[in-house]
């Protein structure tokens, strides 16, 4: 059932908690615990924990939306009582301060308050259980680490699976919202190292942890972690030993991120002067443009998606005819372009200089219906023109090589001609087929 | 600190869970209330040939014979789940049963797990821990602090997968304090019932449901002479219009006709118990329609009450 199912007052609360949350908190599902559902009154939330989400029902009463909701917490954790720890006083939260105690149902936020109050106290209660275990490798770490902000642990247990505990630490203190202007992100970005331990058995070799690098998908236009290179692990080695060199290291490489938007800024600004305005460009990450471009009666878009290792690694062009449509009604597309000339070293504006004078060339196979007709069979491959001695390229569909156009096979002839609608000068290779261009497809 | 003893099982008998699974059916939301009962001790003796004392343990059996349900949830508790009071003593009757005491209390919830929520554990626990701290002069404590204190807590859950399939389940649970950690351990609920293979059980089992406790409004008087007069008066009125009632109930059973059973007038006996057997049913039938009219008019209320809630709650 949709979210708009719950009574105004609990949608209230429910909309509130996933848009003002500084988690990204998600919900699972939502039903009805009464005899005539004509509203709904229960839901499972998904809440980020120690990277990976915990789920809890949230009780409601659709008859009665005014009264404070009731939780269910997984299977998993039903050593979890969170007002016995709270009046306990092992929390900095006494019972009576909970948002529970006097609950005011007028107020959106009060369920935003609840969930964080209880996931405040559900991490303690995941330290507390990972300081229960009897591990002397594990009792070291979380007595040289746990003091780090916002570091979180779990301890994964059950019949089938051995023991393990996890541990996320969030990397970097920097605020990476602030790095980039202009930034949408709308949750904090955080780099996280997640390192699993396998609890020890006793007199057993401790195996080395597991170790990945975690961040939320939204910061992979930025930067991709996957090119963050792990050191490895060595022998007896401890998190306060790998942490500080790692970060350093890291810390690095988001510096040269920032320096990347700012290249691949550079890059888009210079295509102005060739291609014109972009019809369409990233303004804040920089990693896409869009450009308008024609050739006599023929017009065409050209995609630039740039990546985080520009100027190091070169973008990737596509071009996409705006009067072909395949099959599927889709507009047809080439290839992935990336065989252009190009150096890192160069200015921006000869990298867009070089690119523009390719593309140029490329046109040949995109102008007529048949150039179409070979993209689509998807096999265009490039080899020099020899026929007009200006070792151009030339769009090329049938399978064998053949650089002398003008001795072309029987049934194909080949002719150049010079084409101005572009600025600068440059041949355009056009293949005709005389049998027809089926026999051309069948090729 | 010492642990509770643990619960063997949990007995209930049939009527009581058969009404317990109607109540949660037939309110449109979720409700809770109170069970009662008594608990029995069963002593269970181990002799073993190779040792030479024999260990014997004592067992306790809580039974659930009545039960007061509440419309809804949060009836005598808050949110956080620490007992309300004054709302408990609303719902206890002021003078018990002999031997029955508060055993626990119930939750029924629709389509939800078959776990213990977050508040239901608080509510157990104040349950257990508020007996034990309360004042011995206040009117709740000869029923709320029995030994052993109420620790029985019975889930239930239904749901409706299709308009064909019903599904009840329910789980009893024991509020247990072992080592200082109170936990909420499952235990088997036995169901009593009538019949041959429950013959001996039934007979071991006493059937105490006392006559629903109807309370009277009294109106507090206020401070002063005409208060008290007034409110005296108001008590004599309230006795007087019991007293008819009764008597109304008892019109045409007067003891003067029970005479005419015996002595000479024994030959027209048999018309004459005919006659009190259809009076009687007639009196039967006229009190189902008194009970069905106030159903209704009980229902038609409680749709209002809905209507109003809703309109409070903007959800209209």
């Amino acid at each position: 059932m949709a979210i708009d199912s719950l009574p105004p007052l609990i949608h209230a609360q429910l909309s509130h908690l996933l848009t003002h949350s500084p988690l990204s908190i998600k919900v699972d599902r939502i039903w009805s615990g009464c005899n005539n559902s004509t509203y709904s009154d229960r839901f499972t939330l998904l809440i980020p924990f120690c990277l990976d989400y915990i789920k809890w029902d949230v009780i409601y009463n659709a008859q009665f939306p005014m009264a404070a909701p009731d939780i269910i917490f997984s299977p998993e954790d039903e050593d979890f009582l969170p007002f016995l720890m709270a009046s306990q006083g092992e929390e900095e939260i006494p019972s009576t301060k909970s948002s529970l105690a006097d609950w005011n149902y007028k107020d959106p936020a009060r369920l935003l308050s609840l969930i964080h109050e209880l996931r405040d106290i559900y991490t303690s209660y995941q330290r507390k259980r990972v300081g229960e275990i009897d591990d002397a490798r594990l009792k070291f770490e979380i007595n040289t680490v746990l003091s780090r902000e916002g570091i979180e642990v779990y301890l994964v247990s059950g019949s089938e699976k051995p023991e393990e505990v996890k541990f996320a630490v969030p990397l970097l203190n920097m605020d990476l919202n602030k790095l980039v202007h202009g930034c949408p992100w709308r949750h904090q970005q955080k780099i996280y190292l997640q390192v699993i331990f396998p609890v020890a058995k006793k007199y057993s070799l401790a195996p080395a942890p597991r170790i990945k690098l975690v961040a939320s998908s939204e910061l992979r236009t930025f930067f991709s972690i996957e090119d963050v290179k792990l050191p490895p692990w060595l022998d007896g080695m401890c998190m306060a030993e790998y942490l500080p060199t790692f970060e350093e290291n890291l810390g690095q490489q988001i510096l040269e991120a920032v320096v990347s938007v700012n290249a691949r800024r550079r890059f888009i600004e210079a295509l102005a002067p060739l291609f014109g305005r972009p019809v369409e460009a990233d303004p804040v990450f920089c990693r896409r443009a869009t450009v308008l471009a024609a050739s006599g009666v023929f017009t065409f878009l050209v995609h630039f998606s740039i990546p985080t290792q520009f100027p190091k690694q070169q973008p990737t062009l596509m071009m996409q005819s705006s009067q072909h449509f395949n099959s599927q009604g889709a507009p047809v597309m080439s290839r992935p372009i990336i065989d252009f000339p190009w150096s890192p070293r160069w200015e921006a504006s000869q990298m867009v200089e070089r690119i523009h004078e390719f593309l140029v060339e490329e046109l040949g196979w995109f102008e007529g219906p048949r150039g179409v007709a070979i993209w689509r069979e998807g096999r265009s491959r490039w080899v020099p023109c020899e026929c007009c001695r200006s070792s151009r390229y030339l769009g090329w569909a049938f399978g064998k090589e053949m650089r002398k156009c003008a001795k072309w096979k029987e049934g194909f002839s080949v002719a150049c001609r010079r084409n101005s609608i572009f600025p600068g000068h440059w041949s355009l290779v056009l293949v005709e087929n005389k049998s027809g261009p089926e026999s051309m497809k069948k090729g | 600190m010492e642990d509770d003893a643990p619960f063997e099982k949990i007995a209930i008998s049939g009527p009581t869970l058969a009404s317990l699974i109607q109540r949660s059916i037939s309110s449109p939301c979720d409700i809770d209330g109170l069970l009662f009962g008594h608990v029995t001790r069963v002593t269970h003796s181990s002799l073993s040939d190779d040792s030479s004392s024999p260990s014997s343990s004592e067992l306790l059996i809580p039974t659930v014979t009545s039960l007061i349900s509440s419309s809804h949830t949060l009836s005598f508790y808050d949110p956080l789940g620490r007992l309300h009071l004054p709302s408990l003593r609303r719902l206890l009757p002021p003078s018990p049963a002999p031997s029955t005491t508060l055993l626990g209390f119930f939750i029924a919830r629709r389509n939800t797990p078959l776990r213990p929520s977050m508040r239901e554990f608080a509510v157990s626990l104040s349950l257990l821990s508020q007996t034990l701290t309360l004042d011995p002069k206040d009117p709740l404590s000869p029923l709320l602090s029995p030994s052993p204190p109420p620790s029985v807590f019975l889930l239930l859950s239904s749901s409706l997968s299709s308009l064909s399939f019903h599904t009840h389940e329910y789980r009893a649970f024991q509020l247990r304090r072992r080592s200082g950690d109170p936990a909420l351990e499952p235990r088997s609920l036995d169901v009593v019932n009538i019949g041959p293979a429950f013959h001996s059980q039934y007979s071991a089992f006493s059937p105490n449901s006392p006559f629903p406790w109807l309370p009277v409004p009294t109106e507090v008087g206020g401070e002063g002479e005409k208060g008290r007069e007034s409110s005296n008066c108001m008590r004599r009125v309230a006795k007087e219009q019991q007293q008819r009632g009764l008597d109304a109930c008892s019109q045409g059973f007067e003891v003067g006709r029970l005479s005419r059973l015996m002595g000479s007038d024994a030959a027209n006996y048999t018309a004459e118990m005919e006659d009190l057997y259809g009076k009687m049913l007639g009196k039967l039938e006229s009190l189902a329609r008194a009970v069905e009219k106030s159903s209704a008019k009980i229902l038609e209320q409680e749709n209002r009450n809905i209507k109003l809630r809703w309109k409070v709650a903007g959800s209209d």
